[in-house]
């Protein structure tokens, strides 16, 4: 059924739908709407889970983390300085194999305190070993929450739906909310590899020594991989029972494209627009949208944006003595294709500055009018400002 | 589902997993600090003059346990009724709690379990040791006599009480106004102390030489005849009708011999008998007018109790001293002398001296002199010194080849109170009783050895090495508690009758309070030093080191896992857990 709802709820639905046992969440704008319309479902019965309250992000998942290990399907949100509090356990999810999933809003990292989008945050945690999903609207962002409980099962790795603070967490679009009948057939009860068992007591996580430290942290290599082939199985099975397909990346106009615009998240649909109109104008335009962040589809990637003659990566974040994340993924990924194409690295929309079609199009203009990248980060838009530091 | 599970067993899945118990691990030996639960000492339970356990008798109210709660006070107490009404409470002076906000309103407790015995006619269960074969007689039916009596009954003796009076209760019985102890309370307090087994003859005044006669027939004598006889004003007038002395005036009010009065009454003294009298006055329509010497605050009576009186209407003239008292027409004209401050005596009150100038007149129809008692006989008194005087913290023992006397009450007492009295009944009785059982040389340090914290104060169930006896005599400081586990919380307000009523009646001015109430001001008890079973320290131990038993505290630690972090010691809200250092020997 359609109903007009937020990316938030869209979530939630998610959630909800995917019969999670155990919630364990602290609020933080712009996540709030989720752990609030989830903790709603469970007061009123409409979702049989316990709502575990704690008193940091922290907790929150050392609590799922405790529950997961006991084989059941859990599930927590968060945000930004949030997520940067979860740290430690995010290695320690991954490291203990368990399918922990989770909405993480896109934020600007403070100092200044900022509550808009910004995707530095779960970029910093790349190598936490979650798999990570970047969606672009609410349909896909519930779809792709739904999928994910499936994933991470599958491969025994926790997963990151990370969605923009706002743009996509706080706008309201028609959304498709499947049947639980429909969701049933798709995601099938959680049957645990491994769990605590008072019949048959053992302890997880504990000392390893340098003997088989390295095939333990292979193993999780070999479980991103896996999750590489896995997701479009995942994809075939949810359109045969939705009539929907998402995909780790999303080539649209690319087969000619001379200039491919990189992106992720909610920009992905402005640039839509704009690849639409260049193309009416007869410019050798594409775009390609990044959803798999973790594990990176390198392969995929290098097949679309080898043969084009530049390539645009659209980065909404940063890292600081580098260049945008997504940029030096991509260029990686080139790196060892004979005769890659110029990888021009956008910096744009941080903190929630809006990224409009006329910013893009002028992305666009910049590559097309330089044979290479002056610089490996290009910030647009900035303005002159004086430093406030010496103000009297 | 097929498919997902064979996807699924495709992937990788290496995880590190021990199936051996982690309890090979003995956490025990990093172990550098012990904690040891070891239960202290309340200071409440040390001010107390008769010892009572006063942090467990609250704990034990919180829990419901009324019946456990009142036989908790009568190991140590036999007048609960009586005390929780005309005790001064020295307790909640030094209660930790009023450090924290309020002091816990321990007397209205008592009071209030006293009171919910009667209701009930609960019998008491209390350990009486094994009969033993020798006789005590105890002179005066005063709290004093009847604690020794009390005392020693629970310990096994064959006791026998000679009271002059026609009933008794000495003081208690005749002194104190029924506004403050209504006669049925006193009365079951005194039945309860007849069922254990003690004889009290009323009726029986003795004379000096009555005491050869019981030394033959009694092992050991004990004295305590109090105070009978007021002092005299030694002024011009005393002689006069319409001029009395506070004990027989008092006497007579509880002899039912007391009329209206009218018109201004004076009351001179300072003492709780002063007090009472003026109080007395106000309700049998007179007007109370109390001269006192010095000031206020330098006088003996109990704050409260001051306090009371002035709000009933009682006029206070302070630094003022009779001169004489004469006829003036119908009435008397008492002449009062002005007395100025002149530096302080060595117990901390103004010391004094006339003024010149002409005396003031003042017009009474009656005056109560109320300046202090003494005994009534001189062979009532303790000796001072000489062979086999063994002057004790509230007695004094005369141990002779002839036979051997203890004198105590407020004769051998420095602050005249019931719960000196009781204190001293009761050492009385220990005294004896180790002088029974192991000779006089250990009276001295079995005394001590039974003593809450550092004493005065005796304990009876730590003289019969009772659970009490196993606490560490360390007088818990408001420092030692951890005051994160309590709520501010406002102290029970004691209900009183009326003002209004007060003046018209002698019932009990102080009201019952409901069982709600004292359970909610009994959990604001801090309970220092002693175990409640709440759990902390088990809940706390990162180590799962707190075992659940069945020991006295339900609890014990387990030294083979125990880190002596000391978590649990600093969690515990009121101190009964204690933190050593290990005494490793060298190579360890």
């Amino acid at each position: 059924m359609k109903k007009v709802i937020e990316g938030s709820q869209a979530v939630a639905e998610a959630v909800r739908l995917a019969r999670v046992n155990i919630i364990s969440a602290y609020p933080i704008t712009p996540q709030t709407h989720i752990v609030e319309r989830l903790s709603d479902f469970c007061s009123d019965g409409s979702l049989d889970a316990r709502f575990l309250k704690v008193e940091s992000e922290h907790s929150a998942l050392a609590a799922l983390i405790g529950a997961a290990s006991s084989g059941v399907r859990t599930f927590t949100a968060t945000s930004s300085q949030g997520l940067a509090l979860m740290h430690e356990l995010l290695h320690w999810t991954s490291g203990a194999r368990l399918p922990i999933v989770m909405a993480e809003v896109n934020r600007a990292l403070g100092p200044g305190w900022n509550i808009w989008t910004d995707q530095t945050d779960s970029l910093a945690q790349r190598d936490t070993g979650w798999i990570q999903l970047y969606c672009e609207d609410g349909q896909e962002t519930l779809d792709t929450t739904i999928q994910a409980f499936l994933l991470a099962e599958m491969v025994n790795l926790p997963v990151m739906v990370v969605l923009d603070a706002f743009f996509l967490s706080h706008t309201y679009e028609p959304v498709d909310i499947p049947e639980q009948e429909a969701v049933d057939r798709f995601l099938p009860p959680f049957t645990p590899r491994f769990q605590l068992d008072t019949n048959n007591p053992c302890a997880f996580g504990s000392l390893v020594t340098p003997d088989s430290y390295m095939e333990m942290r292979h193993s999780i290599a070999e479980g991103m991989e896996a999750a590489l082939d896995l997701l479009p199985e995942i994809e075939d099975r949810f359109a045969g029972i939705f009539d929907r397909r998402w995909a780790a990346i999303e080539p649209v106009e690319c087969d000619d494209a001379e200039i491919i615009l990189v992106t992720s998240g909610t920009v992905t649909s402005t640039c839509r627009e704009l690849i639409s109109d260049l193309r009416k104008r007869g410019e050798k335009v594409g775009l390609l949208k990044i959803k798999l962040f973790r594990p990176f589809p390198v392969e995929a990637i290098r097949r679309i944006l080898a043969p084009a003659k530049k390539v645009a990566v659209i980065d909404r974040n940063f890292s600081f003595g580098a260049s945008g994340i997504f940029a030096q993924e991509i260029r990686a990924a080139l790196c060892n294709c004979p005769g890659h194409p110029p990888v021009f690295g956008f910096i744009a929309g941080l903190g929630g500055r809006d990224v409009t079609k006329d910013v893009l199009e002028g992305i666009y203009r910049q590559t097309d009018q330089s044979d290479r990248p002056e610089r490996e980060d290009i910030w647009i838009g900035l303005k002159e400002v004086h430093d406030a530091a010496e103000r009297s | 589902m097929d498919k997902k599970t064979e996807a699924t067993q495709k992937v990788s899945l290496f995880i590190p997993r021990s199936y051996l118990t982690t309890e090979g691990n003995k956490t025990g030996s990093w172990r550098f600090l012990r904690p040891r639960y070891e239960e202290k000492t309340a200071p409440c339970s040390v001010s107390c003059p008769a010892a009572e356990d006063i942090g467990m008798i609250q704990m034990l109210t919180t829990q419901g346990s009324f019946k456990d709660a009142w036989e908790t006070i009568l190991r140590e107490n036999p007048f609960p009724g009586v005390c929780g009404r005309v005790c001064f409470h020295p307790c909640e002076g030094v209660c930790n709690r009023a450090e924290f906000d309020e002091a816990v309103a321990i007397h209205v407790i008592e009071r209030f379990l006293a009171n919910t015995a009667h209701r009930n006619a609960f019998t008491p269960e209390v350990e009486r040791l094994a009969p033993k074969k020798q006789n005590i007689a105890v002179i005066g039916a005063g709290p004093g006599g009847l604690s020794a009596a009390y005392f020693l009954a629970l310990l096994g003796y064959k006791v026998d009480v000679f009271e002059g009076a026609g009933e008794p209760g000495g003081v208690l019985r005749w002194g104190i106004p029924s506004y403050r102890l209504p006669l049925a309370i006193l009365k079951e307090e005194i039945r309860r102390i007849e069922e254990i087994g003690v004889r009290i003859q009323t009726g029986k005044p003795l004379v000096h030489r009555d005491l050869d006669t019981l030394g033959k027939e009694y092992n050991a004598l004990f004295l305590a005849c109090g105070h009978g006889r007021s002092m005299a004003l030694g002024i011009p007038g005393e002689e006069l009708e319409g001029v009395q002395d506070g004990l027989s005036f008092l006497r007579g009010i509880r002899e039912g011999r007391m009329s209206k009065f009218s018109g201004r009454v004076a009351v001179i003294g300072g003492g709780n008998a002063a007090i009472d009298v003026a109080r007395s006055i106000i309700r049998l329509g007179g007007k109370a007018l109390i001269i006192y010497r010095r000031r206020r605050q330098d006088m003996p009576a109990f704050g409260e109790e001051i306090e009371m009186a002035l709000d009933e209407g009682v006029e206070l003239r302070e630094l003022r001293a009779p001169v004489s008292i004469r006829k003036a027409g119908g009435n008397l004209a008492l002449e009062v002398r002005s007395m100025k401050i002149v530096g302080t005596d060595t117990d901390g009150r103004a010391h004094i001296e006339p003024e010149e100038g002409k005396p003031e007149e003042i017009k009474i129809s009656h005056l109560v002199a109320a300046i202090g008692e003494r005994a009534e006989e001189p062979w009532y008194e303790p000796p001072d010194e000489g062979t086999g005087v063994l002057h004790l913290s509230h007695c004094v023992m005369a141990h002779k080849p002839g036979g051997t006397l203890v004198y105590g009450g407020d004769l051998t007492n420095g602050i005249k109170s019931v719960a000196h009295a009781v204190a001293s009944g009761k050492e009385a009785a220990l005294a004896l009783d180790s002088f029974f059982t192991e000779g006089i040389e250990s009276v001295q340090p079995r005394l001590a050895a039974c003593r809450a914290g550092a004493g005065p104060a005796l304990s009876m169930e730590i003289y019969t090495q009772g659970p009490r006896s196993d606490r560490s005599t360390h007088v818990v400081t408001y420092d030692e508690i951890n005051a994160d586990y309590f709520q501010f919380d406002p102290r029970v307000k004691q209900p009183r009758l009326l003002r209004e009523e007060r003046s018209r009646t002698f019932g009990e001015v102080s009201l019952k309070i409901s069982a709600n109430l004292a359970i909610r001001e009994t959990e604001r008890c801090f309970n220092c030093g002693l175990c409640n079973q709440c759990d902390n320290c088990y809940l706390f131990c990162p180590d799962l080191a707190v075992k659940k038993d069945s020991e006295a505290l339900g609890r014990h630690i387990d030294y083979d896992y125990c880190k002596g972090c000391g978590i649990c010691a600093v969690e515990c809200p009121r101190n009964a857990l204690i933190l050593e250092e290990e005494d490793y020997e060298e190579g360890h």
